[in-house]
């Protein structure tokens, strides 16, 4: 067993590795009463086709998601929501691009619901009618996401940055889509994803470390280890599909949304310490403390504002919504911060202190140090030990030096605008 | 963890000290009987408290000032207590062992600036300061529509009953916007410090004698009052006949919401029986609700019940399809009917005690949800939380039967999405 000290926050992680290739992460707390389990592959909408026998396979989309719902079908007839509620358990899953995961946060029965949720996510029982039952389900939920005006603003710009890329797609499919797939689609991704090497276990809590352990490997040893299949990724070419457009809402307030595609070739640094780079230069530019958000609130133009950078395979992303009452001023505005950058050092070192701060207020609690290494491990394929080492890190000079060959070229910007103004 | 509550005259102080938590968090409530046409003040108020202080004068000033005090979270939250509008302040900071000496009053010091030290001249607040908040208010307002299944419920409220506080929408009015001015608002300052009940709240490493002295120096509350409006709504007559209100929005989605008042239920029955039925009913995944409208007949995606014991009130909402509305109803409808009917297993019953006792539980892993719990004991009598786990568990079917055929289905509200696209 690996033991991994969290720097500076006076944590420990234990990793275990299972022959079969299946990762376990544990991280305890002894002065709480819950624990939260996280059991999830790192399948999700992002897998557009793969080879299965040989052959090129496009599965309908959504199916990853669709895949979540109905590992909660059992062939006992008992829902695994019904056996986590007798101990007043609370279980959901959750799919997203690049993971799929399932988990339950409890208070107690710690060793019988981390059985059971190894057990149930193991146990496809996919049937036509049961397959077919979600359909209606799943439409309502893919309608209540459409009628959310921000995401609309999302999904649209999503279409303008990405030619072939997962990430124009909506994770949970289209209904015509979704309308598709059968209990095989199922069974086909369910047995090329749910493979111990492409999984992984997290907990976070009150439990202890060898009996977690000796369920784990009771429960998922005996999983044969198998190799994932032959995954095709698409080109995405660098530019933009669209670098701008109008779009009419019914909406009252405009809205935009801003969009810079960055070749991950171009820039100088990979990883967890790129992601802070980055982070660390749109905070300056656009954080709450920015001299943009001042100057923004003045003139009365931003009212609700929303960034980040997305990681796709060969990109790195920078979104910027924003709710505004002058779609075009803003724009300008926001043009302008990138080409006139300025990161003062006294403004960097105030973002050190406040990330350092947060991340002693994040291993404070469980949901939250769960949601950090969840994270971690999807996108570092590990759990960052040294992260406030890594900020210390951070200089002037060297965000100065990453940004001289940072490619800020590829802009996408849309508009949403009030219906009435299309006349 | 030791928990101490004391009357100063001026105000209560509640301080919960425990090792448990590597942050302080301190609440200032503010309540006063609600008035229909102050609601709107109200926010601004608060709002615009932390726009600027006579030492900082703008807004980018005061987050680095709270950045400076290693990321101290200080924000407001305005809402409705049954009779009362109810204004917290709320600090988080982490413990000076994980800062330095000294940060933690010097955070209080900066709240106490922000209450009692706000930026005005003259006995008015500063129009140019008083346009932002207005401007930022007035575009939420704009956009109430936005989020279809929020609009449902106020909707739903107001249709229930425009006299009740029930149906008084949190966000304000816009003619009530139009109506403030930096004089008229200065003026409603000075009666929330005045008039106002205030508590105090601090959950951390701190003992209650040591929070005396940092709040004797640093917070000036001066006028002793006493309350004299009970927290608890009065209901209103039943409806003979349901009411059955529709609005058409241009979504794909219908959003329902029904209101179904409490009629003169015991004080017990509103802290325990009543307290299960809304678990049983539409607590969560495991509930009849979810199981029969969602997962059996496919009707939605979501779908729950929420009680509130102030308002006296159970609420049900759901996003349908809006052919199948009628179809929604009635299921609903017959699962109430089947409960006041004696339709429920020992099995439910002990599922809703299990997710109770978990919820109990997690009081204390939270200092948010401390501060709720102190703050529901003083306000409804309620017994501490180690009492009721005993008491609930002894709650039988009939008492919980008996209590639910006190819940009348009275106002139906569907917002009728116009939209039809099987895309």
């Amino acid at each position: 067993m690996k033991i991994i000290e969290i720097a500076n926050l006076d944590k420990t992680c234990y990793q275990e590795t299972l022959k079969n290739g299946l990762e376990v992460y544990m991280i305890t707390y002894e002065d709480k009463k819950n624990y939260f389990i996280s059991y999830a592959t790192k399948y999700g909408s992002d897998i557009l086709s793969f080879e299965v026998d040989g052959k090129l396979y496009t599965p309908p989309l959504g199916i990853a998601h669709y895949l979540e719902h109905k590992l909660f079908e059992e062939e006992s007839g008992e829902d695994p929501f019904t056996f986590f509620s007798r101990s007043g358990t609370d279980a959901n899953a959750s799919t997203s691009y690049d993971n799929t995961q399932y988990i339950c946060l409890g208070t107690k029965n710690f060793k019988e619901n981390l059985k059971y949720l190894l057990t149930f996510v193991n146990h496809p029982f996919f049937t036509d009618k049961n397959v077919e039952k979600e359909k209606g389900i799943i439409s309502e939920e893919i309608k209540m996401y459409q009628d959310i005006p921000d995401y609309k603003l999302e999904m649209t710009l999503r279409e303008n940055i990405y030619h072939n890329s997962s990430r124009k797609y909506d994770i949970a499919g289209t209904i015509k889509e979704i309308k598709k797939i059968t209990k095989e689609d199922l069974y086909k991704c369910y047995e090329s994803f749910y493979i111990p090497s492409n999984m992984f276990i997290l907990i976070t809590g009150n439990f202890k470390i060898e009996e977690a352990l000796e369920i784990i490997k009771e429960t998922l040893e005996e999983k044969e280890g198998k190799l994932l299949p032959k995954i095709m990724i698409p080109k995405e070419p660098k530019e933009v599909v669209k670098k701008e457009e109008t779009i009419y809402e019914n909406i009252e307030v405009p809205k935009i949304g801003y969009a810079i595609k960055v070749p991950k070739s171009s820039l100088n640094k990979k990883g967890v310490e790129r992601d802070l780079y980055l982070n660390m230069i749109t905070t300056i530019l656009f954080g709450s403390s920015s001299e943009f958000q001042e100057r923004m609130r003045q003139k009365k133009i931003l009212n609700d504002y929303d960034m980040q950078w997305e990681e796709e395979h060969s990109y790195k992303t920078f979104y910027f919504f924003a709710t505004t009452t002058s779609p075009e001023e803003l724009i300008h505005e926001i043009d302008y911060e990138w080409e006139h950058l300025a990161l003062s050092k006294a403004n960097i070192d105030r973002m050190k202190k406040v990330w350092i701060a947060n991340e002693g207020k994040m291993i404070d609690h469980i949901e939250k140090t769960q949601a950090n290494f969840f994270d971690d491990i999807i996108e570092y394929q590990k759990i960052i030990e040294n992260r406030v080492p890594l900020i210390r890190k951070i200089t002037k000079k060297g965000l100065e030096e990453f940004l001289e060959k940072i490619d800020l070229s590829n802009r996408s910007i849309l508009k949403m605008l009030k219906k009435e103004e299309k006349e | 963890m030791k928990s101490t509550r004391k009357d100063l005259g001026s105000y209560n102080l509640q301080v919960i000290e425990t090792k448990k938590f590597r942050t302080l968090t301190m609440r200032i409530d503010f309540h006063s009987p609600i008035q229909k046409n102050e609601i709107t003040k109200r926010n601004i108020l608060s709002d615009i408290l932390l726009q600027s202080t006579k030492e900082y004068p703008t807004k980018r000033d005061m987050i680095i000032a709270s950045e400076n005090l290693y990321a101290a979270d200080i924000y407001n939250h305005t809402q409705r207590v049954g009779n009362y509008i109810m204004t917290s302040f709320i600090l988080q900071v982490l413990d000076d062992k994980y800062t330095e000496k000294g940060n933690f009053e010097k955070a209080i010091e900066f709240l106490g600036k922000i209450l009692f030290d706000p930026d005005v001249e003259e006995n008015s607040f500063k129009e140019e300061k008083l346009s932002i908040v207005k401007k930022n208010c007035s575009v939420a307002l704009s956009s109430i529509k936005e989020d279809a299944g929020e609009y449902a419920f106020i909707r739903l409220k107001e249709a229930y009953g425009k006299e009740s506080p029930i149906s008084y929408r949190m966000m304000g009015y816009k003619e009530d916007l139009e109506e403030i001015t930096g004089k008229n608002l200065y003026e409603y300052y000075k009666k929330m410090l005045d008039q106002d009940f205030v508590d105090i709240y601090m959950v951390g490493d701190i003992s209650i004698d040591k929070a005396l002295s940092i709040l004797k120096k640093q917070m000036k509350f001066r006028k002793v009052k006493k309350k004299k409006v009970p927290y608890e709504v009065e209901q209103k007559p039943l409806r003979k006949k349901k009411l059955i209100a529709r609005e058409k929005i241009e979504n794909t989605q219908s959003k329902l919401a029904i209101a179904c008042p409490i009629k003169k239920a015991k004080d017990y029955e509103k802290n325990y029986p009543l307290v299960l039925a809304n678990i049983i009913l539409g607590g969560g995944v495991d509930s009849k609700l979810f199981r029969d409208v969602r997962e059996k007949k496919s009707l939605c995606y979501s779908i729950y019940s929420s009680y509130s014991k102030l308002d006296q009130m159970f609420f049900i909402a759901s996003g349908i399809d809006r052919e199948n509305y009628d179809k929604t109803v009635e299921e609903i409808t017959k699962i109430i009917e089947n409960m006041q009917k004696g339709k429920m297993t020992e099995k439910e019953i002990k599922v809703a005690k299990e997710f109770y006792q978990t919820s109990l539980t997690n009081i204390e892993e939270n200092p948010m949800s401390l501060i709720r719990e102190y703050l529901t004991q003083a306000l409804t009598g309620l017994e501490p939380y180690e009492e009721r786990a005993s008491k609930m568990n002894k709650v039988t079917k009939q008492q919980i039967v008996r209590a639910i055929k006190k819940v009348k289905m009275d106002t139906i509200y569907l917002l009728e999405g116009e939209k039809n696209e099987d895309n």
